[in-house]
């Protein structure tokens, strides 16, 4: 097979592009390309070499959340639009009174709490100890949503906007676990 | 006396110092999987030797890329002598500290 038509999927290497930073990118996708079409792919086959190749592409994954790439902004703004969110989900639920309406204003107050914290954590470069406080209220965030998901899957009256605050709270528990609580990130030094 | 290094950055510092000119990213990762003898994720040895790069104990330089790469640029990396000194630290601090010491299930 010629180096032409040879090559990782086009999709692995599209990701594997957006994950790194742009002073990387070029020469990191050259090298496994180049390993890929000429060491891997002689020696295991095209199948097997993709799969070393999507594996590589996660590798980069613990990486790039270390580094908090571009993460921490995107969790600002996150956490900023599910701010936005919760009071008016608690006037709803108070214009509404759909029974348990008292227990999910009061998850709605918390989740507004919660992501107050992480935007002023983030924002007054708040301490490692401080940061790692706030997992706990990541724990809520991920219970929260997937709850909230799970729940509005299985009604009967389908609710989009529960589906859409759901999904942002699992995408915020994700980004709080990449990117909170860690001391230095990946430019910690390392000893033996 | 510079900071004590890591296994894992020891084992790049000594694959760039081993592929001489020849040390760009996959040739490292290559060189640190051969000494380890195990398979060693890629975003591992590039983290590593960016942030290696970061502490000035080595450096880069770019080359054009060849067709097999798509064009893409190759990073050659240098060890500085600010990495050779800490290699040379962690060699010696490693030596002194196992100096006389036996390990309780090969005494005799």
């Amino acid at each position: 097979m010629s180096a032409q038509n040879s090559g990782p999927w086009r999709w692995s290497e599209a990701l594997l592009e957006r994950l790194l930073p742009e002073t990387t990118r070029e020469t990191i996708a050259g090298d496994l390309r180049e390993e890929f079409v000429e060491g891997i792919e002689p020696k295991r086959g095209r199948l097997r070499a993709q799969w070393w190749y999507v594996r590589q592409v996660a590798g980069f994954i613990p990486w790039f959340a270390k580094e908090g790439r571009g993460m921490s902004k995107v969790l600002m703004t996150l956490s900023t639009v599910v701010l936005a969110c919760a009071p008016w989900l608690a006037v709803m639920e108070t214009i509404l009174r759909h029974p348990g309406y008292a227990g999910r204003i009061a998850e709605a107050v918390g989740i507004a709490a919660i992501c107050a914290a992480t935007i002023l954590a983030k924002m007054l470069h708040a301490g490692v100890v401080v940061e790692r406080w706030l997992w706990l209220g990541a724990g809520a965030l991920i219970v929260l949503g997937a709850t909230a998901f799970l729940q509005n899957a299985r009604a009967v009256h389908f609710e989009g906007f529960v589906m859409v605050i759901s999904l942002l709270l699992v995408a915020q528990w994700v980004l709080m676990l990449a990117t909170m609580g860690r001391k230095g990130g990946g430019s910690r030094p390392s000893v033996i | 006396m510079a900071e004590l290094l890591g296994t894992f950055e020891q084992s790049v510092l000594l694959a760039i110092l081993g592929l001489g000119s020849e040390a760009y990213g996959r040739a490292v990762l290559n060189r640190v999987q051969e000494k380890l003898a195990r398979d060693v994720a890629a975003g591992a040895v590039y983290a590593t030797l960016e942030r290696l790069e970061a502490r000035g104990l080595v450096r880069s330089r770019l080359e054009a890329g060849t067709t097999v790469r798509g064009g893409r640029a190759r990073r050659y990396y240098l060890l500085d002598a600010e990495g050779e000194r800490a290699l040379g630290d962690t060699r010696r601090a490693l030596t002194a500290m196992w100096n006389n010491v036996q390990l309780p299930a090969q005494e005799g």
